[in-house]
């Protein structure tokens, strides 16, 4: 029975492994034709599992008045580490986002 | 006032995650609503003005910055003044009655300069109008792009600074309009918009490609062809070393024959794994020029051959992995670049615009490259591809050709140029890999230059050599517009002071 404890055991380590390479993994939402602005990020985290969750600042930015460009999901290393540390119950990610310029009309001189 | 504070002091990172400005304090100038061009640009170049005479009293360094896109940190300057332009990005028709007689009205247009490549470009094809050459990538702003020489890649056309017939700079001394002595605009409507006409061959030239340096750009005469096609055809091939010979030559039409169409190409881009460059197929992109037709079967960027990000996915891989570097590279080409459509496909067509692409870099990356006259590529490229993979350089390497460029700091100076990059995934191997290649272009005694906006490490005694002639006039210039050694300074960096442009 010994041998099925190790492959359990190998199983477990694999499938953490798995987790921790995922959780890094770049989830990219953009518009068709973007006209970006600077990038800005902020750190939400997941608690108990998803019961709740925290933004570490209110999601706004200073220039988004014309909506968003694209958007980024994903966690830092450290982020993927505190959260198979903690079994899941604090997730922080990573959320990056890009505010649109606008497009205006063509204009007369 | 159109420039506002965008929060505290703080730290500003470039589009390709290349450079860090620390300290920094931002500021956006926006685009206003007024009902004229003129007035907006008149309002805005005066604000610019006032906000440059109060950071010379706070004693900061100013920079503009664009879409931030150069990864040669030209761009970076800490405990620094940034002013963002990409929301100043209005672009205007231009009224016949504006320009001096002579001067075709319909083909220019008026464009602030936070207006992208992209912009810009959608703003002439609604007009049926086209720019004739751009670069690889459109999220850069026009003024940015041509600030810095981005190189085109239309075989008979030079860079994108040449599509420039006036500029608009702000200096703390003034607000300037310069243009060719010949003249374009008129006199009344330069003073409208608040400039005072500078008409003068050598400040022009210098003005078409300042690097950052002279002052602030505010709005920009841009110049267009009417509206045209392009049918693209792409595919992997093995490449003939002997095909070298013809690109050198100039035998575009021969190379073209030999792997795409029997036709005279109007663009060529030959993307090589540098591990073993004629062994493995290389990447080939041809785009052939037609009259603009309406009725055109719509294409995506994709289908029309723009993009090539997933290629910079691998860095660390190409990094940590050098035994693998050559069949991992080809991988990256395979996936990496947008398949077809090749010769035998349906032929598929767009406009100049929609075959560019606003990449977004997933990965960190390394830009590089070195423009050679196209008379050399034959000895150069194997010799540059050896040296390169030796030394564990972990990109693809392209090769596009351009005329000369204008503008007195234009990299593209040969008579007939051939474009070499090195773009893909940054590592520290890779950038020694290229240092190699630079000494080695040296050592062989093979003339070129590089690219102001990627990150190719020069210093003011290379560029002195570089440029010869050419960069004692642009400093020539440069002091007649900027003849206080205090404003000189406060266009400054380490950058570009390293570069010798702004000490």
């Amino acid at each position: 029975m010994m041998w099925l404890g190790w492959a359990l055991a190998a199983l477990g380590f694999v499938l953490l492994l798995g987790q921790y390479a995922a959780g890094q993994a770049d989830i990219f939402l953009s518009i068709a034709n973007p006209r970006p602005l600077d990038e800005e990020s902020m750190v939400v985290t997941l608690k108990g599992w998803g019961f709740a969750a925290q933004a570490a600042q209110p999601f706004v930015t200073p220039e988004s008045d014309h909506g968003l460009c694209d958007v980024r999901v994903f966690a830092t290393r450290r982020q993927m580490l505190v959260t198979i540390a903690t079994f899941g119950f604090l997730r922080p990610v990573t959320v990056a986002w890009r505010a649109h310029a606008g497009i205006l009309p063509l204009g007369d001189v | 006032m159109p420039i506002v504070k965008l929060g505290d002091e703080g730290r500003w990172t470039n589009y390709h995650g290349t450079g860090t400005c620390e300290a920094a304090t931002r500021f956006a100038l926006r685009s206003g609503d007024a009902e004229r061009g003129r007035d907006e640009i008149a309002i805005a170049a005066k604000s610019v003005q006032d906000w440059l005479g109060q950071a010379e009293a706070a004693k900061r360094r100013v920079r503009p910055l664009g879409a931030g896109w150069s990864p040669s940190n030209v761009n970076i300057c800490s405990q620094s003044w940034l002013l963002h332009t990409r929301r100043f990005n209005r672009c205007f028709r231009i009224g016949a009655n504006e320009v001096r007689p002579g001067v075709d009205a319909s083909a220019l247009m008026l464009v602030e300069a936070g207006a992208l490549v992209d912009e810009v470009s959608d703003k002439f094809e609604e007009q049926g109008r086209s720019l004739w050459t751009s670069g690889a990538g459109n999220g850069q702003t026009f003024a940015g792009a041509a600030a810095t020489g981005t190189h085109g890649s239309m075989i008979a056309c030079g860079g994108i600074q040449d599509h420039i017939r006036a500029v608009q700079i702000v200096t703390p001394a003034g607000i300037h309009w310069i243009e060719p002595a010949a003249g374009v605009m008129s006199d009344a409507f330069i003073a409208a918009m608040g400039s005072v006409p500078l008409r003068d061959d050598e400040l022009f030239a210098a003005a078409q490609l300042p690097v950052g340096s002279l002052g602030i750009v505010t709005a920009l005469v841009v110049d267009s062809v009417p509206k045209f096609l392009v049918r693209p055809i792409q595919n992997l091939r093995k490449v003939d070393c002997a095909a070298l010979d013809w690109l050198a030559a100039g035998e575009f039409r021969r190379f073209s024959a030999a792997y795409a169409l029997d036709q005279d190409p109007d663009f060529v881009q030959m993307i090589v794994n540098p591990y073993k460059p004629f062994k493995r197929p290389a990447m080939l992109r041809f785009l052939y020029r037609e009259p603009w037709r309406d009725d055109y079967p719509r294409a995506t960027p994709g289908q029309l051959g723009a993009g090539y990000d997933a290629l910079s996915l691998l860095g660390r891989l190409l990094n940590d992995y050098p035994w693998a570097r050559g069949p991992l590279l080809q991988f990256a080409m395979k996936q990496g670049y947008a398949s077809g459509p090749d010769v035998d496909a349906p032929a598929v067509y767009g406009s100049w615009g929609e075959g560019l692409d606003t990449h977004r870099p997933l990965a960190d990356l390394f830009n590089a490259s070195v423009t050679i006259d196209r008379a050399d590529l034959a000895r150069a490229f194997e010799r540059i591809c050896a040296v390169y993979a030796k030394h564990g350089g972990s990109t693809v390497v392209t090769v596009r050709f351009m005329e000369r460029a204008q503008g007195l700091l234009a990299p593209a100076r040969f008579t007939h140029n051939a474009v070499i990059d090195f773009d893909g995934p940054r590592s520290q191997r890779t950038a020694d890999a290229y240092a190699h290649v630079v000494e080695c272009l040296d050592a062989e005694g093979i003339g070129f230059t590089r690219h102001w906006a990627k990150s190719c490490h020069l210093d003011a005694v290379r560029v002195a050599a570089d440029y010869g002639e050419d960069f004692r006039r642009w400093r020539t210039a440069r002091d007649r517009l900027l003849p206080d050694p205090a404003h000189r300074a406060l266009f400054g960096s380490e950058v570009l002071d390293n570069l010798g442009l702004t000490r």
